[in-house]
């Protein structure tokens, strides 16, 4: 080592460039390098949740299979403050060498048109879609019995239903938003705490209906204090085909809760195909489908290569900010 | 209905079910005592573990574990002011002042008594009337809530005869509540553009840097002299206290099942109800404070018997009643179990197991508390200039374990200086808590409201729950400044007399 306080300020220009080139050329072979022995250490799912919700779940239950394929091992932080948005910038913050993980839901986005989350899509990299939920439009049977007496209802007292669902920028309330806007039906929506007060709202018949996925909804069903009537979707669903969707309504919506994982953008895409592929392999495999099916969440397809997610994600942003702008 | 109750109470008594329950409620023992784990954590560390179990197993260790950090928060708050869990906050409130008087064995044996009596008329609400409870929550809407908070917010007028400070200190949580995204229109309010602000300042730090933090400090600074107390005599079936408290513990033990039963609305809030409706009915409401009985038993029976009745609505309709039910109800989908109106039926077996296991936990509790307690008062002889740090060491760790956030670690330690600074001038600090708690349910609450009726006021009155509520809230109100009022003149006209 030499101390370059002794160097003329000319020459240590030189040698802070020369210094700056070779670290540029060992960073394109570390490149190279970096995908072929990823993982270099152990991963780190950051969860824009809680613990014990669905992306919690779905973070979790994907861990151990990840682990396997990558053969390394992971930790799974829950970092659910502020909708998840702490997760995306520590995300976006980190050493953009694919090793930290934010396992995400929809919610990225919603937060991300209604400008409660500053980390955006330029400074994340959408590595897989693995989930893609079903929303429906859920009521009291009693009260409505299928979605012509719902409309007529709407049609009859504009201004008068009220639909209920979580935080002003969930992606219920963009379900809502868009089925407004698309319909011309004129409901009103009242943002609740939790999924489970307004469930209690729409037995008690103190509110007409919400915007939820259909497994949150089986044993209602059953018992019929809940049903779904409309479904976000191109095609009846094969459980369900005495459900009309929105598309044969003549809406183009088919929208859902999706779920996926993101890394820093400026991540090698060498690395973000590896993570791609092992994901895939997770995804593909019988022991992620028997999950899968058992929380019912095998309604429709769930894989999303990076380049496809990333664009429906970009869709979803244009549409999001425009119905918030609208509302 | 007795027959699945007895068919799970078999199945408890199966070798390693009993297995299984003690080690929970050790596990709950240990998480409640210490501030800042809650039962909420505990059992989201342990999920992943009863992946593996049957669902009944998984079930009975969830719940127990849930039933006994309600319980175990009240050690910490009685012998150190550090409430080891949200619901034990009031606890410290007249706990605390026993053990400053050297009655920490009395304090605590109340205390347990108390729990397990709140927690058995919780378990027994719960397997006798789960589906009757069940549609008495459905009747709560955004009305009844809101008329509910006003009535929790006029405890401040209970909280001892500093009326203004009280009202100066609710109206502090009031505003502290209002931090965060507003959650009906999606506004930043006095977040600063800072992330950790939106989701709104928590209630473990506060409550720790309130309570535990400040007496840290108050103790560390003002060089008091540690007294140790060489021997603390727990005495848990004291029959001129039972005789004393027990009204209150029915009292209270219901209002917490009723209280506990409604979404949303959580133990804590039981506790501080329960409290001021035992300083109300009080002949003695000046002994509040200073270490009354019965200022323990309310709040430990309440907070027992509500988390009890959290789980009503779990059951009856799958829709959880706290934080806590609400990791259960997503346990419970994970275990390929559909919790809905039907879970009843389709699942008596595995319910009626739980139910028995909760019953059976609640004897336990009595059981073990008195060595499990035996280790902390023995804590008491440690010198304080250890046991101090412990306790930081303590807090910090449990508030970065909620979100895993160091921001809160330092917003706790704030509000530990707030708290000592308060302390100083004899301020309660707990009206900080209840606005804190009340506040969010009262605000967004009456805005839900007003957004049902489109506007009109009317609506309050025009249902039968929320007009009561509210009308007892403005009863008590007036109530509270007449009679000290009456009670003045009438002093100065004895005075004038003589």
């Amino acid at each position: 080592m030499f101390d370059t306080r002794n160097v003329k300020p000319h020459l240590k220009s030189y040698l802070l460039a020369g210094s700056a080139g070779l670290a540029l050329v060992w960073g394109a072979a570390a490149m190279a390098e970096e995908a072929a022995d990823f993982p270099s250490g152990p991963l780190q799912f950051l969860v824009a949740a809680g613990a014990g919700g669905g992306t919690d779940n779905f973070a979790r239950t994907v861990k151990p299979m990840l682990e396997e394929a990558l053969d390394t091992r992971v930790t799974v932080i829950n970092l659910p403050s502020a909708s998840g948005a702490l997760a995306h910038q520590r995300t976006a913050n980190s050493d953009p060498d694919g090793h930290t993980l934010d396992f995400a839901s929809s919610t990225l986005v919603t937060s991300l048109a209604a400008g409660q989350n500053p980390t955006g899509l330029d400074q994340l990299t959408p590595v897989a879609r693995m989930q893609s939920d079903v929303m429906t439009l859920i009521v009291d049977p009693e009260k409505y019995a299928d979605f012509d007496a719902f409309k007529a209802h709407v049609e009859e007292n504009p201004g008068d239903v009220i639909i209920g669902g979580t935080h002003a920028a969930s992606p219920d309330r963009m379900a809502f938003l868009s089925l407004r806007d698309a319909s011309g039906l004129d409901m009103n929506f009242i943002p609740y705490d939790e999924e489970g007060s307004v469930a209690a709202n729409v037995m008690g018949g103190n509110i007409d209906g919400l915007f939820g996925e259909i497994s949150s909804v089986l044993s209602y069903m059953e018992s019929g204090e809940m049903m779904p009537i409309l479904v976000f979707a191109e095609e009846r669903l094969p459980n369900f085909p005495d459900i009309p969707t929105t598309v044969e309504n003549g809406w183009d919506l088919t929208d859902g809760n999706e779920r996926g994982i993101f890394v820093n953008a400026e991540t090698p895409d060498a690395i973000v195909d590896r993570l791609e592929t092992a994901l895939k392999e997770v995804y593909d495999s019988e022991q992620y489908q028997q999950y899968e099916e058992k929380v019912n969440l095998h309604y429709r397809e769930g894989w999303l290569g990076s380049e496809d997610y990333r664009q429906k994600l970009e869709e979803n942003y244009e549409l999001y900010k425009r119905l918030l702008e609208n509302s | 209905m007795l027959d699945s109750f007895l068919s799970g109470l078999a199945v408890v008594f199966e070798p390693i079910n009993l297995l299984i329950l003690t080690s929970a409620v050790f596990i709950g023992f240990i998480g409640g005592a210490l501030p800042g784990i809650s039962g909420v954590i505990l059992v989201v560390i342990l999920l992943p573990v009863t992946y593996g179990m049957e669902p009944t197993q998984a079930f009975m260790l969830l719940t127990a574990i849930y039933g006994s950090t309600v319980f175990s928060g009240l050690i910490t708050a009685i012998l150190y002011r550090a409430p080891g869990t949200p619901e034990a906050v009031m606890t410290s409130f007249d706990g605390y002042p026993m053990t400053q008087q050297g009655e920490a064995g009395k304090a605590l044996g109340i205390g347990i008594l108390s729990s397990a009596i709140g927690g058995l008329v919780g378990t027994i609400a719960l397997i006798v009337c789960t589906p009757l409870l069940a549609s008495v929550a459905l009747k709560f809407s955004s009305p009844e809530y809101f008329a509910l908070a006003i009535l929790g917010l006029t405890v401040v007028s209970s909280l001892g005869g500093r009326l203004i400070l009280g009202l100066i200190g609710a109206a502090m949580g009031l505003f502290i509540a209002t931090v965060g995204i507003d959650p009906l229109t999606g506004v930043s309010r006095y977040t600063f553009n800072n992330l950790n602000l939106s989701e709104g300042i928590g209630l473990i730090p506060v409550i720790v840097g309130l309570f535990a933090v400040s007496e840290v400090m108050k103790r560390s600074l003002g060089g008091e002299a540690h007294q140790p107390l060489t021997r603390v005599k727990v005495k848990i079936f004291d029959m001129p206290i039972l005789r004393r408290i027990g009204v209150t513990l029915s009292r209270s033990s219901l209002l917490g099942v009723i209280i506990g039963i409604l979404p949303g609305i959580g133990a804590s809030t039981a506790a501080m109800v329960s409290y001021s409706e035992t300083v109300r009915w009080s002949k003695h409401p000046e002994q509040f404070g200073k270490g009354a009985p019965e200022g323990i038993a309310a709040p430990e029976s309440a907070n027992n018997a509500a988390a009890m009745g959290a789980l009503v609505p779990l059951f009856a309709l799958g829709i959880p009643g706290s934080g806590t039910t609400a990791i259960i109800l997503g346990a419970f989908i994970m275990h390929g179990l559909q919790p809905g109106p039907l879970f009843m039926v389709s699942s008596a077996d595995l319910i009626y197991a739980v139910f028995a296991g909760l019953f059976v936990v609640n004897f336990m509790i009595l059981a073990f508390s008195k060595p499990f307690i035996a280790l902390f008062t023995r804590l008491l002889n440690v010198p304080y200039s250890v046991l101090g740090p412990i306790i930081i060491m303590c807090c910090i760790v449990g508030t970065y374990s909620v979100s895993n956030s160091m921001f809160d670690v330092w917003l706790m330690l704030g509000f530990g200086v707030i708290g000592y600074l308060l302390e100083k001038i004899n301020f309660p600090t707990v009206s900080i808590i209840l606005g804190l708690v009340l506040g969010p349910i009262a605000e967004s609450e009456l805005r839900r409201t007003l957004a049902m009726s489109q506007g009109d006021l009317s609506i309050l009155m025009d249902r039968p729950i929320s007009a009561t509520l509210l009308v007892i809230s403005v009863i008590l109100l007036i109530a509270a400044i007449i009679v000290p009022l009456r009670k003045r003149a009438r002093a100065k006209a004895a005075v004038s007399q003589h």
